[in-house]
């Protein structure tokens, strides 16, 4: 697992949520997703679930932005005499942009059963906050 | 391999490749988010049934559901054998969410040598 936090350069950000998906070749992008994903959030984070069995977390990469995830992979298939093929394989990428920044120190992934969770909290100057008003006299 | 009561999800038949290497067939599953205690095998005169419930679980703490592409799943899907493979010694693994059983060939298919007296 890499998790690759190189500087990009920042698109427009008008749309809050923009799922671009771009195969390579291969046999992967023909018709379905890969992977697919889900997006949660509340006020302190997003949490992303990628559904990426049989893949290794070594062989997954994660880049990620203050505004942007992208996964990116390859799934490889076994040699042999093939009866029945559904399984996709082949290179995959994803990108996700996020509507707010996230802390990228606090940026916490982990693989189970094949299903990468991604915790991404809210940079700190984004999270809601309660402010309080202070009523001061004798001005 | 103990059998879970739990009966959340869509009933889905997982993807699956079928292959022969050397040593065998090999039948390959993508069940993601099924850990090993929820899968079960079953064989029945020349049938195989895997199935397996699915332990993914949506995150639950007060988090809106921005974009959801796969819920939670149940797994089913029965194959039938052909005397090419040894059913008794039938053997499975699961990683990464995937199920990969191995299926040796019977001894009467593997190539032998015939002797000329």
């Amino acid at each position: 697992m890499v998790i690759d936090f190189s500087s990009m350069h920042e698109g427009s950000n008008e749309i809050e949520r923009i799922f671009e998906d771009m195969f390579k070749k291969g046999p992967l992008g023909s018709r379905r997703l890969f992977p697919q994903v889900n997006v949660f959030e509340n006020d302190d984070g997003y949490i992303v679930d990628f559904c990426v069995p049989g893949i290794p977390i070594d062989d997954i990469e994660l880049v990620l932005t203050a505004r942007n995830l992208i996964i990116k992979g390859e799934r490889k298939s076994p040699e042999g005499r093939y009866f029945r093929q559904e399984r996709l394989a082949g290179s995959f990428q994803r990108a996700l942009s996020l509507n707010v920044p996230v802390d990228l120190d606090r940026v916490n992934a982990k693989n189970e059963n094949g299903i990468l969770r991604v915790t991404l909290p809210k940079a700190e100057l984004v999270r809601p906050r309660k402010i309080n008003i202070h009523s001061r006299s004798g001005n | 391999m103990k059998h879970s009561e739990k009966k959340e999800g869509t009933l889905t038949p997982p993807a699956t490749d079928i292959l022969e290497m050397d040593d065998g067939f090999h039948v390959i599953m993508d069940m993601p988010g099924v850990s090993a205690d929820d899968i079960v095998i079953d064989i029945e005169e020349s049938e195989l049934t895997i199935s397996g419930e699915n332990s993914y679980v949506e995150p639950n703490n007060s988090l809106r559901r921005l974009h959801i592409e796969f819920t939670p799943r149940r797994y089913r899907r029965t194959f039938s054998l052909s005397d090419l493979v040894d059913h008794d010694n039938v053997d499975a693994d699961l990683k990464d969410g995937v199920l990969r059983l191995y299926l040796p060939k019977a001894e009467a298919m593997k190539p032998r040598r015939i002797p000329i007296s």
